[in-house]
Formats: C-alpha cells, structure tokens, sequence
C-alpha cells in the first residue's frame, strides 16, 4: 500500500495557520521568542501562544511542531526549559532542532523530536545515528533524488525505528528559500554585519548584487549575473511524483516569514499536486497551472533545487521577487455583522473599485482573496471606496480589528 | 548626560554585548536576553544614564547589536 504523506507547511503568525488549515495542510510548524530561525523577519510567536496554536490546531485536526533550531548558548537553556515544559504542557506534536541540548531535553522530557535541516543530515549512518532520538530526520537540502532513496531504501532494510517504535520518517523540502551555503553552515551575515543566521537573525547578505573587482588593476571581472550569491527559490511542484516515490513521508515549505496568502497559495497547490499523483492524476497541464499559481506569490524565480542533481546552482535574476501578483496595503477591519455575516473595513490607504481583487488576511480567515463585484461604502451603493470610507461586504468569518485587506495587483517585470 | 538605551524585547541574545563590555551587560540566566546592569526598565525598554567615558565604552555596541536594539542618546 501506498503511503500517504504529510504535507507540512510554515507558519509565522496566526493568519497563517489558518491560511494553512483552509489550504488543506496536514501540519504547521512555528517558532517563538528568539530560539528560533527566523528570529528576525518572523512576526514570531510568544511562549503564551503556544497553548492557542495547540488548540487551533489540534481541533481542526492538524499537527503542530515548535521549531528551537538556532545554536544554543548556556545562558538560553532556563528559556528552553521553560518552552519544552509548555510544548509538553500543551501537547505541541513534536520539536524540530538542530541542537543537543534540544535533543537531550526532549529526551528528558519525552518529547518527540524531529531533527532538523539544521543539523544537515546526508547519509543513512546519521540517519540511524538520530533514529535513537527522534521520529523524523529532515534532509540536507542538498542531496539529490537518488540520495534521498538510498536513505529511505536504508531505513526500510535495515528496519530503522524512531523512538515512538514505528519506521523512522524523511523530511524534505519541497518548496521556498534556499541557502546559498549548505544549510546552517553559512557566515556571510554574521561576518558582514555580526548577524548570526544561526540566531535566526540572517541580513540575507547574499540577496545582493555583487561585483567582482580585480584588486591589483581596478578591474570589473565579467560575470553574467550580479546576484552570484542568490539562489533562486526551490520549488518541487514538477517532480512531486519522484519525490514521493523516493520514499519521503513529509514535505516541508519553507516561509515562515511570509504572509498568509504566500502559505495559502503555496500549500494549496501542493496539497492538490500531493492528491493529484495519489489519484493518478497528475498531468503536464496540471503542473503548469500550479507554477502559474505560485509565481503570484513571493519567489525568486524557480528551480528543483539539487534534487535533480544540477551541478551548480541557479542564481536570482533581479532583487527581491518575482512574483507576479502584489498586495497592497489599503486598510483594517472594522467589525462584523453576524447575522448578516457582512464585515466592515476602513479604508486607510488608496481606493477600491468594483471589479478589483482583494486580500483579507486575519487570524480567522487566514488569506482569502475575491474580486469584488459591488460596492457599499458608508452605508449605500457606491462605484469607488476611498481613503476615509467605510467598506462593508459579504465576509463568511468574523471580522477583527487586526484584520488587513489588501488590493492585489498585476506585477510587471521587465 | 549620556543615555545608553536597550529595547529589550527585540533582543535575541546573541550575546555580542556582553561579550565585548562585560562590565555593563550581562545575558539573562532566565529569558536568555541581554541585561544592562543598573539600568531602569520601563517597558521591557532599559535606561542608563552614564558619564561619558561609559558611552564611549558602549559605542561600538551600537552597531555591533546584530538587531540594532541597543542606542546612546
């Protein structure tokens, strides 16, 4: 029998777990305080949040694991305790790091681990080496398909265990930034501006464009691209069907950092493409409307990452993304008639006007996008909304004050 | 006089401070974040009044705190 893998996708905030949930994800993983790897550009959660996130999830039926994978000094270990006795407390499904100290309190405390990237597990001796700990290995990202397989064929032949008793389980990264450093080996940022990366505090130094001078004569070396350190982002949407027979129980996307509609748009594609190859009917049309989809969203241009064994990488074309699709900021939630179910926004920023696209992300509505067909504002039928007015229209869930609403529009690049 | 502030909140304990004035800074045994000795705390902000020779130890901090959450008014 086939076996049915976990899609597992990035949350940073509240709207985002539940622009998960509404995506049709299996499990969320998110991080809190400073221990985390996106300690920097993440909204972030509190240690208080972590009951909140349990319960979100746990009643819609999906997994919640706590990432802890920065390096950790001894003046973190009290913060850590006390994050394991709550990931305990609240029955947060697992812990993903990189750490021993992580590793050796979760064994302490008998929670199940899930080793991380971090940790840059290549080969089915560290595979085993971790099974003594842990339930899950996530991958290097570096390793190719073939790799991947040799280690998944491993764990089935040599009946590798995790700690709950059941087969050890391979983590991959299907899709997002990756590194242009193996992961977790990379100092750029902490050399350039005393940023760790490994405290979760990357500048993403290699985002930037770079000319290479000959020291001696002055020179400019030709290069055929500025942005020689970026690579492009991975996505595995093309060969999802390899991936899958490889051997891999869980496909990880990377983005906590990104916004709701980024975890919506992306997760929903690769839970229909998981379905799509499970039902046998995964095609070339279908694969080219989901790249099409996840070009809306934040990206760096596209690649299959070292999967398909390239020999070197693919860089960044242009800075920031390219994506195809941009929100714009144009105002808050208000509040929210129940019976009617119709919420009301300010409108802060800009204007609405019928027939354009909007975004409403909030922690109850996680990302929903629609066009809007009429318009109320203040009250009565209008053909624009503008900076000052009150915008009332259809909303299935609650309305909160933290509630964005974003115009999206088209993004020409050139 | 000189002012040496810290927006706590945002610190991340890398430790960077303390490692380069350790007469002013310790790192928290219990959140695991940087702590200006003798300093006020409003906020989860810290406030130093120092003499001169003081900021000028704590200068290079400024930019030295990979998440910029240490000041000098």
């Amino acid at each position: 029998m086939k076996k049915k893998v976990e899609l597992l996708a990035p949350a940073g905030a509240f709207d985002c777990i539940q622009a998960a949930i509404n995506a049709g994800a299996d499990a969320i993983y998110f991080g809190v305080e400073q221990l985390n790897m996106r300690t920097r550009s993440s909204e972030g959660f509190t240690i208080e949040d972590i009951k909140e996130v349990a319960v979100l999830c746990h009643a819609n039926n999906i997994k919640a694991y706590l990432t802890l994978n920065t390096v950790m000094y001894d003046h973190d270990l009290q913060l850590l305790r006390i994050i394991l006795n709550k990931v305990k407390q609240h029955s947060i499904d697992a812990v993903i790091a990189a750490d021993f100290a992580v590793m050796q309190l979760c064994k302490e405390l008998n929670i199940p681990l899930h080793v991380s990237t971090q940790a840059n597990v290549s080969n089915s001796e560290a595979v085993q080496f971790f099974a003594g700990m842990s339930d899950v290995v996530v991958l290097a990202r570096e390793l190719t398909l073939q790799q991947m397989k040799a280690i998944t064929r491993d764990i089935e032949r040599k009946n590798i265990r995790g700690v709950s008793g059941e087969l050890l389980k391979i983590e991959v990264f299907v899709h997002g930034a990756l590194c242009m450093a193996v992961s977790g080996k990379c100092y750029l940022s902490l050399h350039a501006q005393n940023a760790s990366a490994n405290r979760g505090a990357c500048v993403q130094t290699c985002r930037r464009a770079y000319k290479v001078t000959d020291a001696e004569t002055g020179e400019e070396l030709l290069i055929d691209n500025e942005y020689i350190l970026s690579p492009k982002d991975l996505c595995t949407i093309g060969v999802i069907d390899q991936l899958i027979d490889a051997g891999v129980d869980v496909l990880k996307i990377e983005g906590r950092s990104k916004g709701a509609e980024y975890v919506q748009t992306v997760t929903q594609c690769y839970r229909e493409a998981i379905d799509a190859v499970d039902a046998g009917t995964y095609t070339q049309e279908k694969i080219a409307a989901w790249e099409q989809r996840l070009a809306t969203v934040y990206n760096r241009g596209f690649w299959e990452g070292y999967y398909l064994g390239h020999p070197t990488g693919e860089w960044t074309k242009k800075p920031g993304s390219a994506a195809t699709e941009k929100k714009i900021y144009v105002g808050k939630g208000r509040k929210y008639y129940p019976k009617i179910k119709v919420g009301e926004f300010n409108i802060e920023s800009g204007s609405l006007k019928a027939g354009d696209t909007i975004l409403i992300t909030g922690r109850r509505h996680g990302a929903v996008k629609e066009q809007l067909h009429t318009l109320t504002v203040n009250g009565e039928a209008a053909v624009v909304a503008n900076r000052g007015d009150k915008l009332t229209l259809p909303v299935a869930t609650v309305v909160l004050p933290t509630d964005k609403l974003y115009k999206i529009v088209e993004e020409v690049h050139a | 006089m000189p002012k040496i502030v810290h927006y706590r909140n945002k610190c991340i304990g890398c430790g960077i401070c303390y490692q380069q004035q350790p007469l002013y800074w310790r790192m928290s045994k219990k959140d695991g974040k940087a702590t200006l000795l003798n300093a006020v705390t409003k906020k989860d902000v810290q406030l130093l009044d120092v003499n001169e020779e003081t900021a000028e130890a704590n200068r290079s901090l400024i930019a030295a705190c990979p998440v910029r959450v240490i000041k000098l008014m």
